[in-house]
């Protein structure tokens, strides 16, 4: 049997329901009276699992997994851990250090662009950004640890 | 007060120098969001939407519109010069739009598009203006069964207007659904699967999940090497169409105008779909419909059209009855909400300065997106220049400041971050995560009435259709799903398919 993209698709949201069956175990369902808190995403849940068996079912119509294109993978990941320790730092540096840091790390680190455009972009976008904000618009931006 | 006084109530109001400010902001940065491919509307909305904080609601709901609507008009420019759509709505629009560029057409494929969107979406308010005040005087008569009945219609049409199937897109609205019930259950007080996390006690906000999904999952699945930029910058003065041109983009205007705004009424994204759906209609009513794909001109004054008058036709069921039909009204509607100003039926008459000076901002706002994005179409093509390598940065970076600034929540950009991972996964797994975003703004209003329903009846679940509105909406209900089931039976290729095809294929 050829393993398709909606074996996969449907596989996953099937254990996401029964996951969501297991961590719901102690919140009341209630009755049909008075409703508990449990009874919505329970219900939720078994139609999310009853979809998923569907996709699995009707898997053939779908494409085959090895079909299914990966060029991308190393890009989106470079991006998210970047992004990651972007938002981890947000708050001890604050706006400006965190995204300076952000915009030169894509740029010159991911992207490969010349030391000094990335840079000049890093600086210069960074703080027109917090010109617009902090000052025009009046919405102040996280401080960190240089106060502003 | 009659249509006629409240209109020019709601015009005192959108031309105060202020308002009309915030209403060519809006549009201003809705023209540039719709021409940056990456940045949606949606992105755009919540990125802007803590900027509006300090504003009042008129001009907050004003802005935020702009960007909407605006973001229609300017998608349209990246779709004709470069064959890359500003935004989803824009997809059909490459197909001829470019083609026309090929042809030396650039200018006039682009002036009919902005026309045609000025015409659609004049029509739009005009329309909008005489259905919602009515629609939300009806609305005063529902109670929670009518509300649960109306929120499932709205579900299961947004699935049987889906160009996938049926099942894809009932999965993710129920994932979003779940999603909605994360946090203090409001009726007992208990927690859901909050994890002793305190910012999940009140729930998954819409906006990380949106900006997650759609700017930054949006991002994840575009390689920065291969968007490649070529770009036909028209002429000023080769703007003007042709009369034969104007006279093949007449009757598609007006059926695109008609054909979006009553898309827009329906939940989804009504926007993308009216698009296509004007698109297959324009190319099934054409005397040579050999000429689409080659430079039609009707494949460019319909979709465009259409999807303007769809992004307006929205605002109704968003104003009237305080329904989101899709992620973009879900935010506004948020907007409205931290300025104190809950949407719904009592609206017109609680705030009719709101209303009326929204709905008279859309008149004036229609009006600049035509003075903007013709004349000045050559300033949005230099936008265009800017390398992906350095735009999609500048994105990140507002997503994460617009999701931070909301609720000044490190929780809700992790969620972000999340989300674009499972945008990024859902896209390569083609499941559409519009559904998953709509099933979680409907969530608490759904369980609520719902729940409130059957302790209204005592448990009997016949409530629903006793009751002639809830039943007539539960009928209509049971009616999609067995069309939608009988086109599975009989394994026929309805206009659905052939839309996903032309999703898939064309629009690629």
């Amino acid at each position: 049997m050829t393993l398709r993209t909606d074996h996969i698709a449907g596989g996953v949201f099937v254990a996401l329901g029964l996951a969501v069956l297991a961590l719901s175990g102690d919140l009341p369902v209630g009755t049909l009276s008075f409703p508990g808190a449990g009874m919505m995403p329970k219900l939720v849940a078994g139609l999310m699992i009853l979809f998923g068996l569907l996709l699995i079912v009707r898997a053939g119509e779908s494409a085959p997994l090895a079909s299914l294109p990966w060029g991308d993978l190393t890009h989106a990941a470079r991006i998210v851990a970047i992004t990651a320790v972007a938002i981890a730092l947000y708050q001890p540096l604050g706006f400006v250090v965190t995204m300076v840091l952000l915009l030169f790390t894509l740029t010159f680190g991911a992207e490969r662009r010349p030391l000094f455009a990335a840079a000049a972009f890093s600086v210069g976008v960074v703080a027109l950004t917090y010109l617009l904000f902090a000052v025009v618009l009046k919405t102040p931006l996280e401080p960190g640890i240089l106060g502003f | 007060m009659g249509t006629v006084e409240s209109l020019l109530l709601g015009f005192s109001v959108a031309l105060q120098p202020d308002v009309l400010w915030y209403a060519f902001l809006g549009c201003l940065v809705g023209t540039i969001v719709g021409v940056l491919p990456g940045i949606g509307p949606l992105s755009g909305i919540s990125i802007l939407l803590p900027a509006t904080f300090g504003l009042d609601t008129t001009k907050s709901v004003v802005m935020l519109a702009g960007i909407y609507y605006g973001s229609q008009y300017g998608g349209s420019t990246t779709s004709i010069l470069m064959r890359i759509p500003g935004e989803a709505a824009s997809v059909m629009t490459c197909i001829d739009g470019y083609a026309m560029a090929q042809k030396g057409r650039a200018g006039a494929a682009l002036c009919i598009a902005a026309v045609g969107s000025w015409v659609a979406g004049t029509f739009g308010v005009i329309m909008l203006t005489l259905i919602a005040p009515p629609l939300a005087t009806f609305a005063l008569r529902f109670g929670p069964p009518e509300y649960t009945a109306l929120l499932m219609l709205g579900l299961v049409f947004l699935a049987y207007m889906s160009s996938t199937s049926l099942p894809r897109t009932l999965l993710m609205a129920c994932f979003g659904l779940l999603l909605g019930t994360i946090g203090i259950d409001n009726m007992t007080g208990h927690f859901r699967y909050s994890f002793d996390i305190p910012e999940l006690g009140d729930g998954i906000g819409i906006v990380p999940v949106a900006v997650g999904l759609f700017g930054l999952g949006e991002i994840l699945s575009t390689p920065a090497a291969n968007m490649i930029r070529k770009v036909i910058a028209p002429k000023l003065r080769q703007l003007l169409p042709s009369r034969q041109e104007w006279r093949e983009s007449v009757m598609p205007i007006a059926r695109g105008s008609l054909l979006g705004f009553l898309v827009g009424l329906t939940p989804g994204s009504a926007h993308i779909i009216s698009s296509f759906l004007s698109y297959g209609l324009e190319r099934r009513l054409s005397k040579h419909p050999e000429q689409f794909g080659k430079g039609a001109v009707a494949g460019v004054a319909g979709p465009e059209s259409a999807n303007n008058a769809a992004s307006t036709g929205a605002f109704v069921p968003m104003l009237a009855l305080g329904l989101p039909t899709g992620p973009i009204t879900a935010v506004l509607i948020a907007a409205l909400m931290i300025h104190g100003v809950p949407p719904g039926p009592t609206l017109v008459n609680e705030h009719p300065n709101v209303f009326w000076g929204f709905v008279a901002s859309m008149y004036v706002g229609n009006l600049m997106l035509l003075a903007l994005n013709l004349p000045l179409v050559g300033i949005f093509v230099n936008v265009l220049r800017i390398p992906y390598a350095y735009l999609y940065p500048l994105v990140i970076m507002f997503c994460i400041v617009g999701v931070y600034e909301v609720n000044h929540s490190i929780v809700d950009v992790w969620i972000m971050l999340i989300m674009g991972v499972v945008g990024y996964g859902l896209r390569k797994f083609g499941l559409d995560p519009a559904p998953l975003v709509l099933g979680l703004v409907i969530a608490p209003t759904f369980e609520m009435s719902l729940r409130q329903s059957l302790i209204m009846s005592n448990g009997n679940w016949t409530i629903f259709v006793q009751r002639p509105i809830a039943a007539v909406l539960i009928a209509v209900c049971a009616l999609l799903l067995a069309l939608a089931a009988l086109s599975v039976i009989r394994a026929r290729k309805d206009w659905r398919s052939k839309l996903a095809e032309a999703e898939s294929g064309e629009g690629s």
